[in-house]
């Protein structure tokens, strides 16, 4: 059974749609979704169906969506406004930047159409028709940014001409969030949307956009973790929506959240496993390892290695699932300075070179950092040729981080070869490189940040104060992870900087509360502090 | 149980709309990559039919007009029909966007010996082997042709 809320119905008396059949918690026939009032005129009969294909159209279930909107117009040819959902489900990602694809314009272009010929009863309808319809002007003629910004004043008009439409402030904040240009680090357009939905959250604590969009519009270093509380909610508010079970962790790791993080990614991971989409899987595996990793669970982190070793992720299509089966491994190695395990890893075999690079990388490093020059070199040719297939296929993101990985091995080559300045030009140089591409979302983190690697160096070549800036500068990007600490802690006590030493040395323990393995980092924090 | 339908179909759901931070590079190349006229493009440039080319491209700068890669076609594809004013505006441009590019620099470079300016050529020729840091082979082509144009100019 559905339920008229309060809120919906105040919400359609305000918009003049009184008799219109309203507003529903979307939890019944097929899933979770939250709650969502959308006011409309459309009939009765197709009022569940609407509701939920808006839900999943705030939680980014295009598919579902899709033909959930489809399913609407179809049994209610006059429901005009369903046209709307079709041509946003359509757009794709609105905060990834890439756009709908030339077909999906095509597609969404005939929806509309189809919306304005059914005749949607109310201007507000009509209204939320043209206002995604701006987005796909000229289609072919203009460049994605200014098709977002059309997008954006067109749904800040609607949210304006209807200032007590709470869907339409809440869509109007995801696309002004849409706008967000990198080379803004005042994330203006972003925090202008957060103000908007801070508002709407508590108004709607379990509506599935609001608190979605509001994760996404907090989704920067410096902001991220404001977007905490949301990201907590917004697994139980849509728990059947796939979007909803992994993406908070993106924030979970940009703030080191790892338990958060290990907990959701498992709930993801065996949902995906259920499902059969092995992707998806692996994906929220390698976030749970890297997440675990940072906890000092060491077991659980090869329980999970262990759980998804003959799954078959190097040879899945979608390159989220070899990533994830090549970083793995790697991340095990790395993590714990085993040097000897990383020089050994073995290729896996995957179609992408910037996923076969995770290995070539891994394994050059490890032998160099163990003064296997010859083996560190060979790998290091394997990274040069990855790379120059990377950039002849146009990829230049991935040519990018190869580089920064290409640019480190040859690092600790050179310093194995005994030329230390040369060795810190380089690495310094990958570093900065690192600092200026911004990790990719397929995963949690670089297998090491080349910054902490900088910070290694300098420590290896006696240079602890030097040393501990580096990793303390790596802290900011890369937060709360073990390796930094532990790290940071014995630059500063290297350096004669008791005190901060401590700190860092603190820190590691307490995040390493729960270790199930005897950690040597640990172990020597907790004497250092007991020592002191 | 119940019911899942349509999540084996979204298996990239997950990537395809994870918490992407703020309109990524990656995002960028593969619009691009996805985009008919540049892939025409650079089909027609492989076949040798650089007129063809030239218009795909200039049709791609509708959409993308703030990518290197493109420009630096574009470039490629003027220097080609020796134009060279043109082609020194796209790989500008290219260079303006992405000052590591290094195909860009070391067309560019080319095309400066192409119209006698040696000078400007080394400028590229040294900003490669600060962006390179390693061997690359864009360093060694643009030196290759520097030194050629060097041998023929002597023994001319």
């Amino acid at each position: 059974m559905m339920r008229i809320t309060t809120i919906a119905a105040a919400a359609a008396m305000s918009l003049g749609l009184a008799g219109a059949a309203l507003a529903h918690d979307v939890e019944e026939g097929k899933g979770r979704l939250g709650k969502v009032n959308f006011a409309n005129s459309c009939d009765t009969k197709v009022q569940g169906e609407l509701q939920r294909a808006v839900a999943m159209l705030h939680s980014f279930w295009f598919s579902a969506g899709e033909k959930a909107f489809r399913h609407v117009l179809d049994d209610d040819a006059t429901c005009g406004v369903a046209a709307f959902g079709i041509a946003a489900i359509l757009m794709n990602n609105p905060l990834a930047g890439q756009g709908a694809s030339p077909k999906a314009a095509e597609a969404a272009i005939a929806a509309i159409e189809q919306g304005r010929r059914a005749g949607a009863k109310t201007q507000r309808e009509r209204d939320y028709i043209e206002a995604a319809a701006a987005y796909y002007a000229d289609f072919a003629g203009r460049p994605e940014r200014a098709r977002q910004a059309s997008r954006a004043q067109a749904f800040e008009a609607l949210a304006a001409k209807y200032p007590d439409d709470d869907e339409a402030q809440i869509f109007a904040a995801l696309y002004t969030a849409g706008t967000q240009a990198q080379s803004d680090q005042t994330f203006a357009a972003y925090l202008k949307a957060a103000a908007v939905l801070e508002k709407q959250f508590v108004k709607y604590p379990d509506h599935p956009g609001v608190a979605h969009y509001l994760i996404h519009s907090y989704d920067a270093p410096p902001i991220a973790s404001k977007g905490l509380p949301a990201a907590r909610k917004y697994a139980g508010i849509a728990p059947d929506a796939p979007h909803a079970l992994h993406m908070p962790s993106h924030v979970f790791t940009r703030v080191g959240a790892w338990q958060d993080s290990v907990t959701t990614n498992r709930r993801s991971a065996d949902i995906a496993k259920t499902d059969g989409d092995g992707a998806g899987a692996y994906h929220a595996a390698d976030y749970m390892v890297y997440a675990q990793l940072q906890l000092g669970r060491d077991l659980d982190a090869r329980r999970v290695l262990d759980e998804f070793k003959s799954a078959g992720g190097a040879a899945l299509p979608q390159f989220a699932g070899p990533y994830a089966a090549v970083a793995m491994p790697a991340r095990m190695a790395l993590e714990r300075g085993d040097w000897a395990a990383a020089s050994q890893l073995p290729q896996q075999g995957t179609q992408f070179a910037f996923v076969e690079a995770i290995t070539a990388f891994s394994r050059a490093l490890g032998a160099a950092r163990k003064g296997d020059v010859a083996a560190a070199e060979l790998d290091a040719q394997m990274l040069e040729a990855q790379h120059k297939a990377l950039l002849e296929a146009k990829n230049s993101y991935w040519a990018t981080e190869v580089e920064i990985q290409r640019i480190a091995a040859a690092a600790w080559i050179t310093k194995a070869k005994g030329q230390p300045d040369e060795a810190l030009r380089l690495m310094r140089a990958a570093a900065d490189l690192e600092d200026r591409n911004e990790k990719h979302i397929v995963t949690p983190g670089r297998v090491v940040p080349a910054r902490e690697l900088l910070g290694e160096m300098l420590l290896e070549l006696k240079q602890p104060a030097a040393a501990l800036k580096e990793f303390e500068q790596s802290q900011v990007r890369e937060p709360n992870r073990l390796r930094g600490y532990a790290d940071a802690a014995a630059a500063a006590d290297a350096a004669g900087e008791r005190d901060k030493a401590r700190q860092h040395y603190a820190k590691l323990v307490e995040l390493t509360r729960e270790a199930d393995t005897s950690l040597p980092e640990v172990a020597r924090a907790k004497t250092y502090l007991a020592a002191k | 149980m119940r019911r899942r339908a349509g999540l084996v179909a979204v298996a990239l759901v997950l990537l395809a709309c994870g918490a992407a931070a703020v309109q990524s590079d990656d995002a960028d190349d593969q619009a691009l990559l996805a985009d008919a006229d540049y892939a025409g493009g650079l089909a027609a440039l492989k076949a040798g039919d650089v007129a063809t080319a030239l218009k795909r491209f200039q049709s791609a700068l509708k959409r993308f007009p703030e990518a290197a890669n493109l420009h630096n076609e574009l470039g490629f594809s003027y220097r080609k029909l020796g134009q060279f004013d043109k082609a020194f505006e796209h790989y500008k441009r290219a260079l303006a966007i992405d000052p590591r590019h290094r195909a860009a620099h070391e067309y560019i470079g080319e095309a400066y010996l192409l119209v006698g300016d040696v000078p400007s050529a080394e400028k590229h020729l040294a900003a490669l082997r600060s962006i390179c840091l390693l061997p690359c082979a864009e360093l060694n082509d643009l030196h290759k042709a520097i030194e050629a144009h060097r041998g023929q100019a002597m023994s001319r």
